[in-house]
Protein backbone atom coordinates (compact mmCIF):
# COMPACT_ATOMS: atom_id res chain seq x y z
CA UNK A 1 0.00 0.00 0.00
CA UNK A 2 2.91 2.35 0.67
CA UNK A 3 4.08 2.08 -2.88
CA UNK A 4 0.57 2.59 -4.06
CA UNK A 5 0.25 5.92 -2.33
CA UNK A 6 3.26 7.42 -4.05
CA UNK A 7 2.12 7.27 -7.64
CA UNK A 8 -1.52 6.67 -8.40
CA UNK A 9 -1.50 5.57 -12.01
CA UNK A 10 1.28 2.98 -11.95
CA UNK A 11 -0.15 1.87 -8.65
CA UNK A 12 -3.36 1.06 -10.39
CA UNK A 13 -1.48 -1.15 -12.80
CA UNK A 14 0.39 -2.93 -10.08
CA UNK A 15 -2.84 -3.38 -8.19
CA UNK A 16 -4.45 -4.89 -11.24
CA UNK A 17 -1.50 -7.22 -11.53
CA UNK A 18 -1.79 -8.08 -7.85
CA UNK A 19 -5.46 -8.85 -8.29
CA UNK A 20 -4.72 -11.09 -11.21
CA UNK A 21 -2.14 -12.95 -9.21
CA UNK A 22 -4.58 -13.51 -6.38
CA UNK A 23 -2.59 -11.87 -3.66
CA UNK A 24 -5.07 -9.20 -2.66
CA UNK A 25 -7.28 -10.37 0.18
CA UNK A 26 -10.56 -9.41 -1.43
CA UNK A 27 -12.71 -12.34 -0.42
CA UNK A 28 -14.43 -12.59 2.89
CA UNK A 29 -15.42 -15.97 4.22
CA UNK A 30 -18.23 -15.43 6.67
CA UNK A 31 -20.37 -17.29 9.15
CA UNK A 32 -22.97 -15.58 11.29
CA UNK A 33 -24.86 -16.42 14.42
CA UNK A 34 -26.44 -14.78 17.40
CA UNK A 35 -26.37 -15.24 21.12
CA UNK A 36 -28.92 -14.05 23.64
CA UNK A 37 -27.80 -11.38 26.09
CA UNK A 38 -28.20 -13.83 28.95
CA UNK A 39 -25.69 -16.25 27.44
CA UNK A 40 -23.13 -13.80 26.13
CA UNK A 41 -20.91 -14.15 29.19
CA UNK A 42 -20.68 -17.89 28.66
CA UNK A 43 -19.78 -17.36 25.02
CA UNK A 44 -17.10 -14.80 25.85
CA UNK A 45 -15.67 -17.20 28.36
CA UNK A 46 -15.53 -19.97 25.83
CA UNK A 47 -14.02 -17.73 23.17
CA UNK A 48 -11.39 -16.60 25.64
CA UNK A 49 -10.41 -20.23 25.99
CA UNK A 50 -10.43 -20.98 22.28
CA UNK A 51 -8.78 -17.94 20.82
CA UNK A 52 -5.27 -16.60 20.54
CA UNK A 53 -5.44 -13.40 22.50
CA UNK A 54 -5.80 -15.16 25.81
CA UNK A 55 -3.48 -13.05 27.91
CA UNK A 56 -4.65 -9.63 26.90
CA UNK A 57 -8.29 -10.55 27.21
CA UNK A 58 -10.84 -9.75 24.56
CA UNK A 59 -10.39 -6.56 22.57
CA UNK A 60 -13.38 -4.31 22.84
CA UNK A 61 -14.65 -2.03 20.15
CA UNK A 62 -17.24 0.68 19.84
CA UNK A 63 -17.86 1.68 16.26
CA UNK A 64 -20.24 3.78 14.27
CA UNK A 65 -21.06 2.50 10.81
CA UNK A 66 -22.74 4.44 8.08
CA UNK A 67 -23.96 2.83 4.92
CA UNK A 68 -23.97 5.05 1.85
CA UNK A 69 -25.53 4.18 -1.43
CA UNK A 70 -25.75 5.58 -4.90
CA UNK A 71 -27.72 4.35 -7.85
CA UNK A 72 -26.80 4.51 -11.53
CA UNK A 73 -23.07 4.24 -11.03
CA UNK A 74 -21.65 4.86 -14.45
CA UNK A 75 -18.81 7.18 -13.77
CA UNK A 76 -15.13 6.94 -13.70
CA UNK A 77 -13.47 8.44 -10.71
CA UNK A 78 -10.12 10.08 -11.06
CA UNK A 79 -9.22 11.08 -7.60
CA UNK A 80 -6.29 10.28 -5.45
CA UNK A 81 -5.83 6.93 -3.84
CA UNK A 82 -7.05 5.09 -1.93
CA UNK A 83 -10.65 5.84 -2.80
CA UNK A 84 -9.66 5.72 -6.41
CA UNK A 85 -8.58 2.17 -5.88
CA UNK A 86 -11.63 0.99 -4.10
CA UNK A 87 -14.02 2.35 -6.66
CA UNK A 88 -11.98 1.04 -9.52
CA UNK A 89 -11.79 -2.33 -7.88
CA UNK A 90 -15.52 -2.40 -7.82
CA UNK A 91 -15.43 -2.05 -11.57
CA UNK A 92 -12.74 -4.66 -11.83
CA UNK A 93 -14.76 -7.13 -9.86
CA UNK A 94 -17.64 -6.59 -12.16
CA UNK A 95 -19.92 -6.07 -9.22
CA UNK A 96 -21.67 -3.04 -10.58
CA UNK A 97 -25.20 -4.15 -11.19
CA UNK A 98 -28.47 -2.29 -11.62
CA UNK A 99 -28.70 -2.39 -7.82
CA UNK A 100 -27.49 0.71 -6.03
CA UNK A 101 -23.86 0.62 -5.08
CA UNK A 102 -23.30 0.72 -1.36
CA UNK A 103 -20.21 1.65 0.56
CA UNK A 104 -19.76 1.50 4.27
CA UNK A 105 -17.89 3.98 6.40
CA UNK A 106 -16.90 2.93 9.83
CA UNK A 107 -15.28 4.92 12.57
CA UNK A 108 -14.23 4.10 16.07
CA UNK A 109 -16.11 6.04 18.71
CA UNK A 110 -13.74 5.05 21.46
CA UNK A 111 -10.60 6.02 19.53
CA UNK A 112 -11.29 9.28 17.78
CA UNK A 113 -7.83 9.60 16.22
CA UNK A 114 -8.12 6.31 14.36
CA UNK A 115 -8.59 6.54 10.62
CA UNK A 116 -12.01 5.93 9.18
CA UNK A 117 -12.55 2.73 7.27
CA UNK A 118 -14.23 2.67 3.90
CA UNK A 119 -15.46 -0.69 2.84
CA UNK A 120 -17.12 -2.28 -0.10
CA UNK A 121 -18.99 -5.53 0.46
CA UNK A 122 -20.23 -7.53 -2.49
CA UNK A 123 -23.25 -9.74 -2.78
CA UNK A 124 -22.88 -12.77 -0.53
CA UNK A 125 -22.58 -16.06 -2.36
CA UNK A 126 -24.19 -18.88 -0.52
CA UNK A 127 -22.77 -21.63 -2.67
CA UNK A 128 -23.88 -25.20 -2.41
CA UNK A 129 -23.91 -27.41 0.64
CA UNK A 130 -20.29 -28.45 0.23
CA UNK A 131 -19.15 -24.91 0.88
CA UNK A 132 -19.08 -24.33 4.62
CA UNK A 133 -19.21 -20.53 4.60
CA UNK A 134 -20.66 -17.56 2.83
CA UNK A 135 -18.27 -15.95 0.40
CA UNK A 136 -18.43 -12.28 -0.50
CA UNK A 137 -16.17 -9.72 -2.05
CA UNK A 138 -14.76 -7.29 0.40
CA UNK A 139 -12.34 -4.44 -0.03
CA UNK A 140 -11.46 -1.90 2.56
CA UNK A 141 -9.17 1.08 2.89
CA UNK A 142 -8.35 3.49 5.64
CA UNK A 143 -9.44 7.04 5.01
CA UNK A 144 -9.67 10.40 6.71
CA UNK A 145 -12.89 11.70 8.28
CA UNK A 146 -13.52 13.81 5.19
CA UNK A 147 -14.68 10.66 3.41
CA UNK A 148 -18.23 11.38 4.53
CA UNK A 149 -18.27 14.79 2.85
CA UNK A 150 -16.50 13.33 -0.13
CA UNK A 151 -19.07 10.61 -0.68
CA UNK A 152 -21.90 13.07 -0.20
CA UNK A 153 -20.38 15.36 -2.83
CA UNK A 154 -20.16 12.45 -5.20
CA UNK A 155 -23.85 11.86 -4.90
CA UNK A 156 -23.87 9.12 -2.30
CA UNK A 157 -26.68 9.27 0.19
CA UNK A 158 -26.63 7.83 3.66
CA UNK A 159 -28.96 4.87 3.73
CA UNK A 160 -28.75 3.91 7.36
CA UNK A 161 -26.36 3.96 10.26
CA UNK A 162 -25.88 2.04 13.44
CA UNK A 163 -23.61 1.56 16.40
CA UNK A 164 -21.68 -1.60 17.14
CA UNK A 165 -20.30 -2.33 20.54
CA UNK A 166 -18.66 -5.58 21.44
CA UNK A 167 -15.65 -7.81 21.59
CA UNK A 168 -13.18 -9.09 19.06
CA UNK A 169 -11.18 -12.29 19.20
CA UNK A 170 -8.55 -13.74 16.94
CA UNK A 171 -7.71 -17.30 16.17
CA UNK A 172 -5.04 -17.61 13.53
CA UNK A 173 -6.42 -15.84 10.48
CA UNK A 174 -9.95 -16.00 11.80
CA UNK A 175 -11.64 -13.01 13.35
CA UNK A 176 -14.53 -13.47 15.71
CA UNK A 177 -16.65 -10.51 16.70
CA UNK A 178 -19.42 -10.50 19.26
CA UNK A 179 -21.28 -7.28 18.86
CA UNK A 180 -24.41 -5.57 20.02
CA UNK A 181 -26.14 -3.56 17.34
CA UNK A 182 -27.70 -0.27 18.37
CA UNK A 183 -30.05 1.88 16.44
CA UNK A 184 -29.35 5.58 16.59
CA UNK A 185 -32.32 7.58 17.71
CA UNK A 186 -30.89 10.86 16.51
CA UNK A 187 -29.10 11.09 13.19
CA UNK A 188 -25.36 11.50 13.61
CA UNK A 189 -25.49 11.37 17.39
CA UNK A 190 -23.95 8.19 18.72
CA UNK A 191 -24.23 9.27 22.33
CA UNK A 192 -25.05 6.39 24.67
CA UNK A 193 -28.32 7.94 25.81
CA UNK A 194 -29.66 8.19 22.30
CA UNK A 195 -29.04 4.67 21.12
CA UNK A 196 -31.31 1.68 21.38
CA UNK A 197 -30.38 -1.99 20.98
CA UNK A 198 -32.29 -3.49 18.10
CA UNK A 199 -32.58 -6.95 19.62
CA UNK A 200 -32.04 -8.98 22.75
CA UNK A 201 -29.10 -10.75 21.16
CA UNK A 202 -25.54 -10.17 20.20
CA UNK A 203 -24.46 -10.71 16.62
CA UNK A 204 -21.63 -13.22 16.35
CA UNK A 205 -19.52 -13.19 13.21
CA UNK A 206 -16.66 -15.44 12.24
CA UNK A 207 -14.78 -14.14 9.24
CA UNK A 208 -11.54 -14.40 7.33
CA UNK A 209 -10.28 -12.06 4.66
CA UNK A 210 -8.30 -13.93 2.06
CA UNK A 211 -7.27 -13.78 -1.56
CA UNK A 212 -9.45 -15.68 -4.00
CA UNK A 213 -9.53 -19.44 -4.09
CA UNK A 214 -8.38 -20.16 -0.59
CA UNK A 215 -11.19 -22.49 0.26
CA UNK A 216 -9.16 -24.42 2.81
CA UNK A 217 -9.72 -21.70 5.36
CA UNK A 218 -13.46 -22.23 5.11
CA UNK A 219 -12.98 -25.74 6.43
CA UNK A 220 -11.06 -24.38 9.43
CA UNK A 221 -13.91 -22.02 10.08
CA UNK A 222 -16.42 -24.83 9.98
CA UNK A 223 -14.39 -26.73 12.58
CA UNK A 224 -14.17 -23.67 14.77
CA UNK A 225 -17.90 -23.06 14.47
CA UNK A 226 -18.51 -26.65 15.59
CA UNK A 227 -16.70 -25.87 18.82
CA UNK A 228 -19.13 -23.11 19.70
CA UNK A 229 -22.17 -25.35 19.45
CA UNK A 230 -24.68 -25.54 21.01
CA UNK A 231 -24.10 -22.13 22.51
CA UNK A 232 -24.07 -20.38 19.17
CA UNK A 233 -24.96 -21.84 15.82
CA UNK A 234 -22.79 -20.12 13.28
CA UNK A 235 -24.36 -20.59 9.89
CA UNK A 236 -24.60 -19.35 6.37
CA UNK A 237 -27.40 -16.84 6.55
CA UNK A 238 -29.35 -16.69 3.34
CA UNK A 239 -29.69 -12.99 2.61
CA UNK A 240 -32.19 -13.55 -0.14
CA UNK A 241 -34.61 -15.14 2.27
CA UNK A 242 -34.21 -12.29 4.72
CA UNK A 243 -35.53 -9.77 2.22
CA UNK A 244 -38.80 -11.64 2.00
CA UNK A 245 -41.18 -11.37 4.90
CA UNK A 246 -41.46 -14.60 6.88
CA UNK A 247 -44.56 -16.67 6.30
CA UNK B 1 -28.06 -101.27 30.49
CA UNK B 2 -24.72 -101.25 28.84
CA UNK B 3 -25.86 -98.80 26.26
CA UNK B 4 -27.05 -96.47 29.01
CA UNK B 5 -23.73 -96.73 30.80
CA UNK B 6 -21.90 -95.85 27.66
CA UNK B 7 -24.12 -92.91 27.07
CA UNK B 8 -23.61 -91.67 30.59
CA UNK B 9 -19.89 -91.94 30.19
CA UNK B 10 -20.02 -89.98 26.97
CA UNK B 11 -22.14 -87.27 28.54
CA UNK B 12 -19.84 -86.97 31.52
CA UNK B 13 -16.84 -86.72 29.25
CA UNK B 14 -18.47 -84.00 27.21
CA UNK B 15 -19.54 -82.21 30.33
CA UNK B 16 -16.09 -82.38 31.77
CA UNK B 17 -14.44 -81.03 28.66
CA UNK B 18 -16.86 -78.13 28.63
CA UNK B 19 -16.20 -77.43 32.28
CA UNK B 20 -12.45 -77.60 31.71
CA UNK B 21 -12.71 -75.13 28.89
CA UNK B 22 -14.67 -72.80 31.08
CA UNK B 23 -12.18 -73.23 33.88
CA UNK B 24 -9.26 -72.45 31.58
CA UNK B 25 -10.92 -69.20 30.56
CA UNK B 26 -11.47 -68.19 34.16
CA UNK B 27 -7.83 -69.00 34.88
CA UNK B 28 -6.76 -66.85 31.96
CA UNK B 29 -8.71 -63.92 33.32
CA UNK B 30 -7.31 -64.35 36.82
CA UNK B 31 -3.83 -64.60 35.41
CA UNK B 32 -4.35 -61.45 33.41
CA UNK B 33 -5.68 -59.58 36.43
CA UNK B 34 -2.74 -60.67 38.54
CA UNK B 35 0.08 -60.11 36.08
CA UNK B 36 -1.04 -57.47 33.62
CA UNK B 37 -3.10 -55.37 35.92
CA UNK B 38 -1.93 -52.12 34.33
CA UNK B 39 -2.83 -53.06 30.80
CA UNK B 40 -6.28 -54.43 31.47
CA UNK B 41 -9.11 -52.12 30.62
CA UNK B 42 -12.64 -52.54 31.82
CA UNK B 43 -14.12 -53.20 28.41
CA UNK B 44 -12.07 -56.35 27.89
CA UNK B 45 -12.97 -57.59 31.37
CA UNK B 46 -16.59 -56.92 30.64
CA UNK B 47 -16.29 -58.80 27.36
CA UNK B 48 -14.74 -61.76 29.17
CA UNK B 49 -17.61 -61.81 31.62
CA UNK B 50 -20.04 -61.85 28.77
CA UNK B 51 -18.24 -64.88 27.34
CA UNK B 52 -18.42 -66.59 30.75
CA UNK B 53 -22.08 -65.96 30.94
CA UNK B 54 -22.75 -67.53 27.54
CA UNK B 55 -20.54 -70.44 28.39
CA UNK B 56 -22.46 -71.05 31.59
CA UNK B 57 -25.78 -70.86 29.81
CA UNK B 58 -24.54 -73.29 27.19
CA UNK B 59 -23.50 -75.79 29.84
CA UNK B 60 -26.81 -75.55 31.64
CA UNK B 61 -28.63 -76.01 28.36
CA UNK B 62 -26.55 -79.06 27.60
CA UNK B 63 -27.42 -80.60 30.94
CA UNK B 64 -31.12 -80.02 30.56
CA UNK B 65 -31.20 -81.55 27.09
CA UNK B 66 -33.92 -84.16 27.40
CA UNK B 67 -32.19 -86.98 25.59
CA UNK B 68 -29.39 -86.93 28.10
CA UNK B 69 -29.64 -89.15 31.16
CA UNK B 70 -30.74 -87.11 34.13
CA UNK B 71 -27.60 -86.76 36.17
CA UNK B 72 -29.52 -85.98 39.28
CA UNK B 73 -31.01 -89.43 39.19
CA UNK B 74 -27.60 -90.88 39.85
CA UNK B 75 -26.26 -90.96 43.35
CA UNK B 76 -22.69 -90.77 44.49
CA UNK B 77 -21.85 -92.89 47.47
CA UNK B 78 -18.71 -92.53 49.52
CA UNK B 79 -17.64 -96.12 49.98
CA UNK B 80 -14.67 -95.40 52.16
CA UNK B 81 -13.50 -92.39 54.10
CA UNK B 82 -9.84 -91.93 54.69
CA UNK B 83 -8.11 -89.20 56.70
CA UNK B 84 -4.79 -89.93 54.99
CA UNK B 85 -3.63 -87.86 52.05
CA UNK B 86 -4.66 -89.43 48.76
CA UNK B 87 -2.21 -88.47 46.00
CA UNK B 88 -4.51 -89.50 43.19
CA UNK B 89 -7.37 -87.45 44.52
CA UNK B 90 -5.11 -84.46 45.10
CA UNK B 91 -3.88 -84.68 41.50
CA UNK B 92 -7.37 -84.96 40.02
CA UNK B 93 -8.66 -82.03 42.04
CA UNK B 94 -5.50 -79.98 41.56
CA UNK B 95 -4.65 -80.10 45.25
CA UNK B 96 -7.94 -78.70 46.36
CA UNK B 97 -9.04 -81.96 47.99
CA UNK B 98 -6.07 -83.79 49.45
CA UNK B 99 -8.09 -86.49 51.19
CA UNK B 100 -11.61 -87.84 51.26
CA UNK B 101 -11.96 -87.33 54.98
CA UNK B 102 -14.84 -86.99 57.41
CA UNK B 103 -14.42 -83.26 57.38
CA UNK B 104 -15.21 -82.59 53.81
CA UNK B 105 -17.50 -85.35 52.69
CA UNK B 106 -20.66 -83.93 54.31
CA UNK B 107 -20.03 -80.62 52.54
CA UNK B 108 -19.00 -81.97 49.17
CA UNK B 109 -21.66 -84.58 48.77
CA UNK B 110 -24.50 -82.67 50.32
CA UNK B 111 -27.82 -82.78 48.48
CA UNK B 112 -29.91 -81.01 51.07
CA UNK B 113 -29.34 -77.79 52.99
CA UNK B 114 -27.69 -77.97 56.37
CA UNK B 115 -29.97 -79.10 59.17
CA UNK B 116 -29.63 -75.81 60.92
CA UNK B 117 -30.62 -73.84 57.86
CA UNK B 118 -33.36 -76.28 57.08
CA UNK B 119 -34.76 -75.80 60.54
CA UNK B 120 -34.77 -72.05 60.23
CA UNK B 121 -36.41 -72.22 56.85
CA UNK B 122 -39.12 -74.47 58.28
CA UNK B 123 -39.74 -71.99 61.07
CA UNK B 124 -40.15 -69.10 58.66
CA UNK B 125 -42.41 -71.05 56.40
CA UNK B 126 -44.53 -72.12 59.34
CA UNK B 127 -44.80 -68.55 60.50
CA UNK B 128 -45.80 -67.37 57.05
CA UNK B 129 -48.40 -70.09 56.77
CA UNK B 130 -49.94 -69.23 60.12
CA UNK B 131 -50.39 -65.56 59.33
CA UNK B 132 -53.83 -64.04 59.32
CA UNK B 133 -54.92 -62.81 55.91
CA UNK B 134 -55.54 -59.29 57.18
CA UNK B 135 -52.19 -59.04 58.91
CA UNK B 136 -50.55 -60.23 55.75
CA UNK B 137 -52.37 -57.60 53.75
CA UNK B 138 -51.37 -54.94 56.25
CA UNK B 139 -47.74 -55.95 56.10
CA UNK B 140 -47.88 -56.08 52.36
CA UNK B 141 -49.29 -52.57 52.25
CA UNK B 142 -46.64 -51.31 54.65
CA UNK B 143 -43.91 -52.92 52.63
CA UNK B 144 -45.28 -51.47 49.40
CA UNK B 145 -45.36 -48.06 51.02
CA UNK B 146 -41.73 -48.29 52.03
CA UNK B 147 -40.67 -49.49 48.59
CA UNK B 148 -42.62 -46.76 46.87
CA UNK B 149 -41.08 -44.18 49.14
CA UNK B 150 -37.60 -45.39 48.26
CA UNK B 151 -38.54 -45.38 44.60
CA UNK B 152 -39.73 -41.79 44.93
CA UNK B 153 -36.47 -40.79 46.54
CA UNK B 154 -34.47 -42.40 43.80
CA UNK B 155 -36.48 -40.93 40.95
CA UNK B 156 -36.41 -37.50 42.54
CA UNK B 157 -32.64 -37.68 42.88
CA UNK B 158 -32.39 -38.79 39.30
CA UNK B 159 -34.57 -35.95 38.12
CA UNK B 160 -32.48 -33.43 40.00
CA UNK B 161 -29.35 -34.90 38.58
CA UNK B 162 -30.70 -34.72 35.07
CA UNK B 163 -31.77 -31.13 35.50
CA UNK B 164 -28.33 -30.30 36.81
CA UNK B 165 -26.50 -31.90 33.92
CA UNK B 166 -28.98 -30.34 31.55
CA UNK B 167 -28.27 -26.92 32.98
CA UNK B 168 -24.56 -27.49 32.71
CA UNK B 169 -24.81 -28.36 29.05
CA UNK B 170 -26.87 -25.21 28.59
CA UNK B 171 -30.19 -26.69 27.80
CA UNK B 172 -31.66 -23.24 28.10
CA UNK B 173 -31.91 -21.43 24.84
CA UNK B 174 -28.80 -19.45 24.08
CA UNK B 175 -29.52 -18.22 20.62
CA UNK B 176 -32.55 -17.24 18.65
CA UNK B 177 -32.98 -17.56 14.92
CA UNK B 178 -35.41 -14.66 14.84
CA UNK B 179 -32.86 -12.43 16.56
CA UNK B 180 -30.17 -13.55 14.14
CA UNK B 181 -32.32 -12.61 11.21
CA UNK B 182 -33.18 -9.28 12.77
CA UNK B 183 -29.52 -8.52 13.34
CA UNK B 184 -28.27 -9.67 9.98
CA UNK B 185 -30.96 -7.90 8.00
CA UNK B 186 -30.28 -4.76 10.01
CA UNK B 187 -26.55 -4.84 9.40
CA UNK B 188 -26.72 -5.88 5.79
CA UNK B 189 -29.77 -4.04 4.55
CA UNK B 190 -30.48 -1.49 7.22
CA UNK B 191 -33.80 -3.01 8.13
CA UNK B 192 -35.25 -1.11 11.11
CA UNK B 193 -32.27 1.20 10.98
CA UNK B 194 -33.38 3.71 8.40
CA UNK B 195 -32.99 7.21 9.77
CA UNK B 196 -35.71 9.02 11.61
CA UNK B 197 -38.12 11.34 9.88
CA UNK B 198 -35.94 14.21 8.69
CA UNK B 199 -38.27 16.97 9.96
CA UNK B 200 -37.25 16.30 13.54
CA UNK B 201 -35.18 19.16 14.85
CA UNK B 202 -31.72 17.87 15.73
CA UNK B 203 -31.75 19.26 19.26
CA UNK B 204 -35.21 18.11 20.24
CA UNK B 205 -35.57 14.98 22.30
CA UNK B 206 -37.31 12.12 20.64
CA UNK B 207 -40.27 10.75 22.49
CA UNK B 208 -40.62 7.08 21.83
CA UNK B 209 -44.11 5.94 20.91
CA UNK B 210 -45.88 4.20 23.74
CA UNK B 211 -47.30 1.30 21.81
CA UNK B 212 -44.77 -1.20 20.63
CA UNK B 213 -44.61 -0.81 16.91
CA UNK B 214 -45.19 -3.98 15.03
CA UNK B 215 -44.53 -4.27 11.36
CA UNK B 216 -46.25 -6.91 9.30
CA UNK B 217 -42.96 -8.10 7.90
CA UNK B 218 -41.79 -9.31 11.28
CA UNK B 219 -42.30 -12.78 12.57
CA UNK B 220 -44.44 -13.37 15.62
CA UNK B 221 -41.41 -14.30 17.72
CA UNK B 222 -39.46 -11.19 16.99
CA UNK B 223 -38.50 -9.53 20.26
CA UNK B 224 -39.20 -5.85 20.83
CA UNK B 225 -37.08 -3.95 18.44
CA UNK B 226 -37.05 -0.56 20.04
CA UNK B 227 -38.33 2.23 17.91
CA UNK B 228 -39.64 1.66 14.47
CA UNK B 229 -40.18 4.98 12.81
CA UNK B 230 -42.75 5.27 10.12
CA UNK B 231 -40.80 5.71 6.94
CA UNK B 232 -41.16 9.02 5.17
CA UNK B 233 -43.20 8.72 2.02
CA UNK B 234 -40.36 8.87 -0.44
CA UNK B 235 -38.07 6.50 1.39
CA UNK B 236 -37.68 2.94 0.30
CA UNK B 237 -37.89 0.51 3.17
CA UNK B 238 -38.44 -3.15 3.59
CA UNK B 239 -41.77 -2.70 5.26
CA UNK B 240 -44.33 -4.35 3.05
CA UNK B 241 -47.92 -3.27 3.06
CA UNK B 242 -50.05 -5.92 4.67
CA UNK B 243 -53.40 -6.91 3.27
CA UNK B 244 -55.27 -6.46 6.53
CA UNK B 245 -55.52 -3.01 8.14
CA UNK B 246 -52.85 -2.53 10.77
CA UNK B 247 -54.05 -2.26 14.38
CA UNK B 248 -51.81 0.73 15.13
CA UNK B 249 -52.63 2.75 12.08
Amino acid sequence: MEAVKEAPIPAMDSLTAAMKNNIVPNQEYLLQGSVLDSAVEVLLHRLRGLCDNVDSGPETFHDHEMCFSISNVYFSVHVLCPLHIIINIIFLLGSVTPQPLTLRVRRAIDYLDMPYQLRYIGQPELGDKSRPTILRNSIDVATTPTIVDFLTEMGFRMDFEYILRGYMFRKGRMKITVSKIFKMMVVGKPAPESVDPISQSYLVELSVLAPSNQDAIAEDMRVFAEQLKPLVHLEKVDYKRLTQPPM
Amino acid sequence: MQREDKQLELVLENFQSKLNEFKAQIYALIFKLEHERDNVNWTTVLDTFAVFSTQYTAIMKYLSYEKLPQLRNYSVLPLMLNPERDEDLARITENRVPALSHDIVPDFLRTKTEPEVEHKLMQVEHKAGGLQFETAQKQLAAFNKVVNHVLDLVSKAREEWEVETGARVGIGQTSSVADLHTLVSAVSMGKNLKPMVPQVSPGGMMVPPTGRPVTPSMGPNTPPMGMMPKPPPGMKTNVKAAGAPHPYR
